[in-house]
């Protein structure tokens, strides 16, 4: 009989009713599983398309998917557990050992990147819409998934990084849930030229784009470095929207030239710049 | 049919007589396009007498020496904003005045300025702290357009027609639309159905149908003009009949642009209108054709070109202020 081959466990007293793993249990469990996975593609679609119509919204309702699928899951969980199959104490302490053993031998790499992707969605390093670097990897978060982040780089590769990992390494967050976010520009001209013409050029270029964005907080930098062979100008300026920070880069560097050519303005003589770690590729 | 402007002349006046006892502050009005605040300026002119100069910014930028060479105890600077354009070596001329106004301790500058050009220009170059008198026109509720706009009317005179609806058209909230995916090389279209704002909208104003017809057409004129009183004046002469008053206003669409098109029109309401060579002296260095861009804003209705200057439409100015926020080009 099939009720005998189920496991009958008795909770203290008998109040806690027993557990019966059987065919249907794990049916309705998977079932639910498969529900709630549906329920986070659904979430996830529905949020999605909905902040890229949200315009200056758009990363505040990206953060929300996260949460949203660590809520459907968690609801899930708790579901299975609660009414699906309930666990007695002794059940209870059963399964924490099963589970303690299966997490030591074989899940725990998978489990440390679960608590990982919590941790996350919790401690809020970064938001899905921001543009981080984690292990050398530079892109655009597109998901913060249970098990592992997703960044879509410049170059439209699509990175996945353990959450674990993530953890483990210096994440660094060029907008931290903003829209706009920082654009260092450098631009190299001879010595000989006017540099202060060429800081006051290269400002307007950066003032009168298109993909500016200038605020109290989000002031506009120009910065002169001298070698001995050229002098750095560079811009720390804000871009409207993360996704626009190369158009914004090329607008102001292709326009900033044109500029200094028509002012007399000439580049460095060639081979006397040092972009391989050198001062000029410092901070400024 | 200016608005009243009784605080701002109050402003204005304590500002002059604060000058004339030696307390100089200059005054910055900013408004929305069309607000109609020459008016203002008329009556700061006449009130200043024979010694203030009044000159329009577009001729400073012909000869800026009629600035310099003013011996006026006051200059009234007409659009001031019209003394840059945004582009490489565009605030030479703005960066001239703004020194000329800071050099100038024994002037008072009385200056009107696009609020638009005015925010942009503020955190670029920091005007504001040249002109401490900061005088923001602000919206006008239905009740004060109401008032201003039937000031030369008898009670009575005017006959608002009700709206009249067309009931073979009823607005659905929910639209039918479909998008495409790529699934296994295939694009395969996926139906999906769409919230019409605009149709949730007008059945939350249903209600209004109780109300008497004027309370409805100046509420509605209030919310499409965004309480400036200029774009209302505008509207309501397309809409007055004399005798009769049609409830014809239509809010416009929701504004859908590439961000080349949408700066194009960010250039526009910057300046009100501006001329084509300028437009195109901003835009070309982007790789925007500017005749292009104006053509397709034209087409859409946001603005109209005579000539050789293109004008933002009045009755665009609500929803491309909203647009160019969302956008984030105007900040």
């Amino acid at each position: 009989m099939a009720e005998n081959a189920t496991a009958q466990l008795s909770g203290p007293g008998g109040a806690i009713p027993d557990i019966s793993i059987n065919p249907s249990t794990i049916i309705s469990a998977l079932l639910l599983l498969a529900i709630a996975y549906v329920a986070v593609r659904v979430a996830v679609f529905l949020l999605s398309w909905l902040s890229e119509r949200a315009y200056e919204h758009r990363i505040t309702v990206k953060m929300a998917i996260p949460i949203t699928k660590l809520a459907i899951y968690g609801f899930a969980i708790y579901h299975i557990l609660s009414s699906v199959a309930p666990l007695s104490t002794n059940q209870l302490i059963a399964f924490s050992g099963l589970a303690g053993a299966a997490i030591g031998f074989g899940l725990k790499d998978l489990v440390a990147e679960v608590v990982g992707g919590v941790v996350i969605v919790l401690d809020k390093p970064y938001h899905v819409g921001d543009k981080v670097r984690i292990d050398d990897q530079y892109g655009e978060v597109t998901d913060i998934g249970l098990r592992a982040t997703r960044l879509v780089t410049p170059d439209d590769n699509l990175v996945t990084v353990s959450n674990q990992r993530v953890l483990n390494q210096t994440v660094a967050n060029a907008n931290a849930g903003s829209l706009e976010m920082q654009v260092v520009i450098d631009l190299f001209i001879d010595s000989g030229s006017d540099a202060p013409k060429a800081m006051k050029i290269l400002r307007e270029a950066a003032v009168t784009s298109k993909y500016v964005y200038i605020s109290n907080k989000r002031p506009v930098t120009i910065l002169m470095r001298d070698h001995p062979f050229y002098t750095m100008v560079r811009a720390r300026v804000y871009v409207n929207d993360i996704r626009y920070e190369f158009k914004f880069e090329t607008d102001v560097t292709k326009r900033a030239w044109e500029a200094f050519k028509s002012e007399g303005i000439e580049p460095p003589k060639a081979g006397v710049v040092d972009l391989g770690g050198g001062p000029a590729a410092g901070g400024g | 049919m200016p608005p009243p402007f009784k605080e701002e002349m109050e402003l204005i006046e304590k500002a002059i007589k604060d000058f004339e006892e030696g307390k100089r502050r200059n005054i910055a009005v900013i408004s929305d396009p069309f607000y109609g605040e020459s008016e203002l300026l008329e009556w700061v002119w006449e009130r200043a007498g024979g010694g203030a100069l009044k000159v329009k910014a577009g001729s400073l930028k012909e000869e800026f020496e009629i600035l310099e060479r003013s011996s006026a105890k006051i200059a009234i600077v007409e659009e001031a904003h019209r003394l840059y354009l945004r582009k490489i070596g565009g605030f030479d001329l703005m960066d001239r005045f703004i020194n000329f106004v800071s050099s100038s301790s024994e002037r008072l500058f009385i200056t009107t300025w696009n609020s638009f050009s005015w925010k942009y220009l503020d955190e670029v170059l920091g005007i504001g702290q040249h002109f401490p008198m900061k005088i923001e026109l602000p919206g006008m509720d239905a009740g004060k357009i109401r008032d201003m706009l039937l000031s030369g009317y008898e009670e009575g005179e005017l006959t608002f027609l009700e709206e009249e609806e067309d009931e073979t058209e009823e607005p659905k909230i929910l639209k039918r639309s479909s998008f495409k995916i790529s699934l296994l090389g295939e694009r395969i279209e996926i139906p999906r159905p769409e919230v019409d704002l605009s149709s949730i909208r007008s059945r939350f104003h249903k209600g209004e149908e109780k109300r008497p017809p004027m309370e409805i057409f100046f509420g509605k004129l209030a919310r499409i003009s965004d309480g400036n009183p200029g774009v209302a004046e505008l509207l309501w002469k397309e809409a007055l009949d004399y005798p009769e008053v049609r409830n014809s206003l239509i809010d416009l669409p929701s504004i859908d642009l590439d961000l080349d098109d949408s700066f194009a029109l960010n250039v526009i309401l910057s300046m009100g209108s501006v001329d084509l060579a300028d437009l195109s002296e901003v835009l070309e260095p982007t790789g925007t054709s500017a005749e292009r861009a104006a053509a397709l804003l034209e087409e859409r209705g946001l603005v109209e070109i005579d000539g050789e200057v293109v004008s933002l439409r009045a009755e665009a100015l609500k929803r491309t202020a909203e647009h160019l926020r969302r956008a984030r080009l105007v900040w």
